[in-house]
């Protein structure tokens, strides 16, 4: 689930972000309106999804996407926007369309700062998912608001120790893909 | 495989009134420069003399705010900017290798760009890598930062000449490296430049590297062309003191006037000459047996000139003598001196003279050879 989660997110989020790079009239709106719904408290915005997708599992996974998009799309405008001018211009120089400058170019480029995006959307699709419990979306955090219910010490430790040791693996793993693609585009970022 | 090319080879490259400003400041100023096919022409000059900016509105990376630059004769706005930059080799400044491309990847780019299949991208990358002396295995897989600059300046040659373009822009293309490793580079190119015959314009800020790789070169200060012409027309009529001072006339060409052919000829003995009465059969044995392409024919007071193995060849199967097949060249004497010499050799467009003493062959004057022994 968590993963179904997190693929959307970066799907939807790089889409996002590359559609406002290319349409910047769009990109103050759309990341503003991310923010908006970023500020949203999760409890709340599970409650609001809960009348459109029912009970279950639908309404978790939307509500992790949307937290998601935000670092996601705002971290691959930021990185494509920002491609040192120098590298622009080799591809234009060598004689690539400005299609190809985007793709092969400018996206390459962002990818550590998109990783890093995703590395944040990692942790708070964690967050979001163990709150899907609460709405019977099963899973992990079914398991830790049973014990929260039950006030079962301890379900909520091994559970809790669960979800952060997750947490901190995808966040290790999300880690370390960013730092090799810096290291191995040598020092420019 | 699918390049379509814009022009199978360059004939000419013109600049007709070109005029770049920035701002109330002229980057280039009413330039007027004619490129020839297949000669490699050396933009020189100092810093911010606008040799970029004029190299660059030939592949249309900077629109001049007026003039004309056309290729073949076809003004270059004729052309889609990006189908023209693909059939010019653009070697840039500071060398600009994409840092997240490995070596192949880098030198393959426009192949793949254009539709090449892996493998004949593979098989030409190897080959422009062995060109530009890196071997392919060694390199291939490895991303830019962890090369040498002298190693990226190849890669960035070798990606130049990925498309075999017939026009390539090289901007400093050896800039940045230290002394020893831009002559073996220098050295390599000149290869490189004599295999491939294309049309080549050339920036660079060191006099001696124009001098060794140049046909001609065009010297630009403060965003107007001040001469162009060939190593010899700048060192001695420069239209000005700022051409000298390039060329570094006043101070290793000062003697000049004062040097004699005697003191620049490479020696001839009697012995290494044919005889203008010799047959052609002994004469092409004894030039075989040398391993000689051209030798010297001079009698006592007779013609005097040269002869290549072809003519001897002729002269054989048509069964006539050697002088009749001999090409006539100047002739000096030891005390001539050298101006008179070299501006004898220009009028008449050749690049040797025969050196007489006391009517005995003693030497031959090789126009480039004067001026190699002089820089
Ligand atoms: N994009 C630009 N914006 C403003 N000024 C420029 C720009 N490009 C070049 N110039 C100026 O134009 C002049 C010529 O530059 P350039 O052609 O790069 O010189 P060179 O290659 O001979 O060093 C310089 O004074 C430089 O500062
Ligand atoms: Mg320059």
């Amino acid at each position: 689930m968590f993963l179904v989660a997190l693929f959307f997110s970066i799907l939807i989020g790089v889409f996002i972000g590359i559609f406002t790079y290319r349409n910047p009239k769009f990109a103050a709106p759309v990341l503003n309106g991310l923010n908006v719904v970023e500020s949203v408290p999760d409890v709340a915005l599970l409650v609001l999804l809960l009348p459109i997708f029912g009970i279950g599992t639908e309404p978790t996974i939307v509500a992790s996407i949307l937290y998601s998009l935000l670092p996601i799309a705002r971290n691959t405008y930021t990185g494509l926007s920002n491609v040192p001018r120098v590298y622009i211009e080799i591809a234009e120089a060598l004689g690539l369309t400005q299609r190809e400058v985007l793709f092969q170019v400018r996206f390459p480029l962002s990818l550590p700062l998109i990783a890093g995006g995703i590395r944040i959307a990692v942790v708070f699709t964690m967050g979001v998912v163990t709150l899907g419990g609460l709405i019977a979306a099963g899973g992990l955090g079914a398991a830790l608001q049973n014990g929260i219910q039950l006030y079962d010490m301890g379900t909520i430790l091994v559970t809790g120790a669960w979800v952060g040791f997750l947490a901190v693996l995808l966040d290790g793993i999300a880690g370390i893909i960013e730092s090799t693609l810096k290291a191995r585009y040598g020092t420019w970022s | 495989m699918t390049i379509k090319k814009l022009f199978d080879r360059v004939d000419s490259v013109r600049l007709e009134n070109i005029t770049k400003k920035y701002g109330e400041q002229f980057a280039i100023k009413n330039l007027n420069l004619e490129i020839q096919g297949g000669e490699l022409l050396i933009l020189i000059g100092r810093s911010g003399s606008g040799k970029t900016t004029a190299l660059r509105t030939i592949n249309r990376l900077i629109e001049p705010d007026s003039g004309t630059v056309s290729i073949n004769g076809a003004d270059v706005r004729e052309f889609d900017s990006v189908r023209l930059r693909r059939n010019i080799g653009y070697v840039i400044q500071n060398i600009g290798l994409l840092p997240h491309l490995r070596i192949s990847e880098n030198v393959g780019l426009l192949l793949k760009l254009e539709g090449w299949n892996e493998e004949e991208i593979r098989k030409r990358v190897r080959d422009l890598l062995t060109l530009v002396s890196l071997p392919p295995e060694r390199f291939m897989d490895r991303y830019p930062h962890e090369l040498s600059g002298g190693q990226q300046q190849r890669v960035g040659l070798a990606r130049a000449m990925a498309m075999d373009p017939p026009l390539f822009l090289m901007d400093e293309p050896f800039g940045a490296l230290d002394p020893l490793l831009r002559t073996q580079l220098q050295d390599e190119f000149f290869k490189i430049k004599k295999e491939l015959g294309r049309t080549i314009v050339f920036i660079t800020h060191d006099i001696n590297e124009a001098f060794r790789l140049g046909d001609r070169i065009a010297i630009m200060n403060n965003a107007e062309l001040i001469q162009v012409g060939t190593p010899e027309e700048l060192i001695f009529s420069p239209v000005s003191d700022l051409v000298s001072e390039i060329v570094d006339s006043k101070r290793k060409y000062r003697h000049i006037d004062t040097l004699k052919v005697g003191d620049m000829m490479q020696p001839l003995a009697r012995e290494d000459t044919l005889d203008p009465g010799m047959s052609a059969e002994s004469a092409l044995d004894l030039m075989v047996r040398k391993g000689l392409e051209f030798a010297f024919v001079m009698g006592k007071s007779e013609v005097s000139g040269r002869v290549c193995l072809n003519d001897v060849l002729k002269a054989r199967t048509r069964g006539i003598e050697l002088k009749e097949v001999t090409r006539a060249l100047p002739l000096f004497s030891s005390d001539t001196t050298l101006i008179e010499a070299l501006a004898k050799l220009k009028s008449e467009g050749e690049s040797m003279g025969l050196v007489l003493e006391d009517n005995e062959p003693a030497g031959v004057l090789f126009s480039d050879r004067v001026l190699q022994n002089l820089i």
